[in-house]
C-alpha cells in the first residue's frame, strides 16, 4: 500500500504542490504506486509536510509492530482459538510495552488532526453526508473514553467505514485501519487489537 | 434480466397465486410478501438433490450461544441428513461479544458440531462484530485472508467473500480483478452488509451498493447473500441480480421487516432461518428453512447470461 494520498484528500485539503504529496508517499516504507496525478489540486507545503510526518509516524509504529510480531509466536493460517487469542494478546503486550507512555497525538499530530477534520468536514457536508453518517453510527456508541495504546473494547462492534470515507483518508499499511468509536476516529492495529492513537470529535455534527 | 422463479408442477397453481405478490402485482397495501407464522404458504419447491450438484447452506448473524442458535443449528443438522450440503457460507457476525477461546466453542463449535464432524466446510465472511483475526481460525477456512474467493467443489461456480465493513480501495480493486478473471458460469457473492434490505434497523447499504453493484452487473454476478439485518428476506431481482438477507441465524428482530417495502419478494421476521441451495448447470434451487423446520421460502434462480451471449441469442 501506501498510496499515501488519494486524490480526494488532495482535493479536500487543497492548494499546493504535487511533489509534496509524492514526497508524502515516499515517506512510507511500504509505498505502493499512487494513481496518476493528473490535474489534481495541490497541497499547501505545510499540509504536505503534515501528511508526510503522519505517514512517517505510522510507519514508525508499523516498525514497532513488525518487531513485536517477530518476537511473538507465529500464527498458522489454520489456528485454534487459543492460538489466536494468545498471539493477539502477546503481540499487544509487546507493542504496549514498546510504546509505554504513548499519548494521544503521538501519531496524529495537531496539524494532521486539523487536516483530517477538514477532510471529514468536506466529505460529510457533501450530498451523501447524512447517509455516510448514518452508516458510521449504525451500532456505534455515543461516547466512551479512550486512551492511546489501549485494547479495543471487546464489547463494541467495529463501525462500518463507507468507501467514500476511506477513499478520502490517507491509505494505511495492512496492519492498521481507521474506525470510529462514537465520533472519535481511531487508528486500529487490527492484528494486536489495540488503538495506537485517535482523534476526538472527528466525525462532524452531533 | 429474466431469471428467477420457475417451478415444478406440483406447486404451480398455488405459486401462480402467490407469485402475484412476489412481483408486486397485487395487494397494493398490506404485508403481501412478508410470510406470517400461520400463513398457508404454497407447497415448497423440493430440492432436486441431484448427484453431482453443488449443495450448500447459508447462515448469518448467529454467534450468540443462545438457545435459538442451537435450535437452528439442530435443524441444519437434521436437514443435512437428507440434503448433504458440503459448504456453509457464513455472511458474518460469526461471534458476538467477547472472542475468548471458549466463545469459539459455545458460539460456533458446539452448535454445529455434528456438521463439523461430518466434514462440512464453513466458509466465513467477516461482519462488524467479528475480530479480523477470525481469518486465521481453522474452521472458518479463510486462509488468513479478510476477503477471498474459491471455486465450488462441484459445478461451475465461483464464490467470493468480501469484508464489507472495511471496503478499502485495495479490496474493491481486488474484487473487480477477481470477477473479471473468473471464468465460471456462476458468480456468487457473500458478505455482511446487504446492498438491498427492508430492515428498519439497518436497511440497504446504499454507499456499498454504489461501489459494488456496477462491478456485479458488469461481471455477471447472479446471486448475493448478505446478513446484518436480523431476519430473512429475498429481494425482488435488482437489475437481474437476486439478493438475499440471511441474518437470523442466532439473532432475530421481530417486526423489523417493513411490510410495505417494495423490495421484498419474501420475508420472515418471526423465526430464525437458514438457507440451503443447490446449483446444477444453469439453475440454483433454494429453500429457506426455519428453526421449526418449516420451508418458509423456495424457488429456482436461473443464472445470468453474459452480455455477449445475450446479444448473440438476440441476433
Amino acid at each position: 500500500m501506501n498510496q499515501a494520498l488519494s486524490s480526494k484528500l488532495i482535493q479536500a485539503v487543497g492548494v499546493a504542490s504535487l511533489a509534496a504529496s509524492v514526497s508524502a508517499s515516499a515517506a512510507s516504507q511500504t509505498a505502493r504506486s499512487a494513481p496518476a496525478p493528473t490535474a489534481t489540486p495541490q497541497l499547501s507545503s505545510s499540509d504536505a509536510a503534515a501528511v508526510a510526518e503522519f505517514m512517517k509516524r505510522v510507519n514508525d509504529y508499523v516498525a514497532i509492530h513488525v518487531d513485536a510480531e517477530k518476537a511473538s509466536p507465529k500464527l498458522p493460517v489454520e489456528a485454534t482459538p487459543l492460538q489466536i487469542d494468545q498471539t493477539q494478546r502477546s503481540l499487544a503486550t509487546r507493542i504496549q510495552s514498546a510504546r509505554a507512555g504513548a499519548r494521544r497525538g503521538d501519531i496524529f499530530s495537531p496539524e494532521m488532526t486539523a487536516i483530517i477534520r477538514r477532510v471529514l468536514n468536506r466529505v460529510f457536508s457533501g450530498p451523501d453526508g447524512t447517509q455516510l453518517r448514518s452508516s458510521i453510527m449504525d451500532e456505534n456508541v455515543e461516547y466512551i473514553a479512550l486512551k492511546a495504546n489501549q485494547r479495543y473494547p471487546d464489547a463494541y462492534p467495529r463501525t462500518t467505514m463507507p468507501p467514500d470515507v476511506l477513499k478520502a483518508l490517507p491509505e494505511l499499511p495492512e496492519e492498521m485501519e481507521y474506525r470510529f468509536i462514537g465520533r472519535q476516529l481511531i487508528l486500529l492495529d487490527q492484528h494486536a487489537h489495540i488503538i495506537p492513537d485517535f482523534i476526538p470529535d472527528a466525525l462532524p455534527g452531533k | 434480466m429474466k431469471t428467477l422463479m420457475r417451478l415444478t408442477l406440483p406447486g404451480l397453481v398455488l405459486f401462480l397465486l402467490s407469485s402475484a405478490c412476489m412481483t408486486g402485482l397485487s395487494r397494493p397495501s398490506g404485508p403481501a410478501t412478508v410470510v406470517s407464522p400461520d400463513s398457508k404458504a404454497e407447497p415448497p419447491i423440493q430440492m432436486p438433490n441431484r448427484e453431482g450438484s453443488f449443495k450448500f447452506a447459508v447462515l448469518g448473524d448467529f454467534g450468540t450461544a443462545s438457545r435459538w442458535q442451537y435450535e437452528l443449528g439442530a435443524q441444519m443438522v437434521k436437514t443435512h441428513k437428507t440434503f448433504p450440503f458440503e459448504i456453509v457460507l457464513m455472511v458474518g457476525d460469526n461471534i458476538y461479544g467477547t472472542e475468548r477461546p471458549q466463545d469459539y466453542v459455545t458460539k460456533f463449535e458446539k452448535p454445529y458440531k455434528a456438521l463439523l464432524d461430518a466434514k462440512v466446510k464453513f466458509q466465513a465472511a467477516l461482519g462488524n462484530h467479528d475480530d479480523p483475526n477470525q481469518r486465521f481460525y481453522k474452521h472458518f477456512n479463510m486462509d488468513g485472508k479478510r476477503y477471498y474467493s474459491f471455486k465450488a467443489p462441484k459445478q461451475n461456480v465461483r464464490l467470493v467473500a468480501l469484508e464489507s465493513t472495511y471496503p478499502q480501495p485495495e479490496q474493491i480493486a481486488w474484487v473487480e480483478k477477481e470477477l473479471k478473471e473468473s471464468t465460471e458460469d456462476w458468480k456468487i457473492m457473500f458478505f455482511h452488509h446487504p446492498l438491498y434490505s427492508s430492515g428498519g434497523r439497518h436497511g440497504s447499504d446504499i454507499q456499498l451498493r454504489e461501489t459494488l453493484e456496477p462491478l456485479f452487473l458488469q461481471h455477471n454476478v447472479s446471486v448475493v447473500f448478505a446478513g446484518h439485518d436480523h431476519f430473512y428476506e429475498r429481494i425482488k431481482p435488482q437489475k437481474g441480480i437476486v439478493h438475499f438477507v440471511a441474518g437470523s441465524g442466532g439473532k432475530l428482530v421481530p417486526g423489523d421487516l417493513d411490510p410495505r417495502s417494495p423490495l421484498t419478494a419474501r420475508g420472515v421476521d418471526w423465526d430464525y432461518v437458514f438457507l440451503i441451495g443447490e446449483v446444477f448447470e444453469d439453475q440454483l434451487t433454494f429453500n429457506a428453512i426455519s428453526r421449526t423446520g418449516q420451508v418458509v421460502d423456495s424457488g429456482i434462480i436461473s443464472r445470468r447470461q453474459p452480455e455477449a451471449k445475450k446479444a448473440e441469442s438476440n441476433d
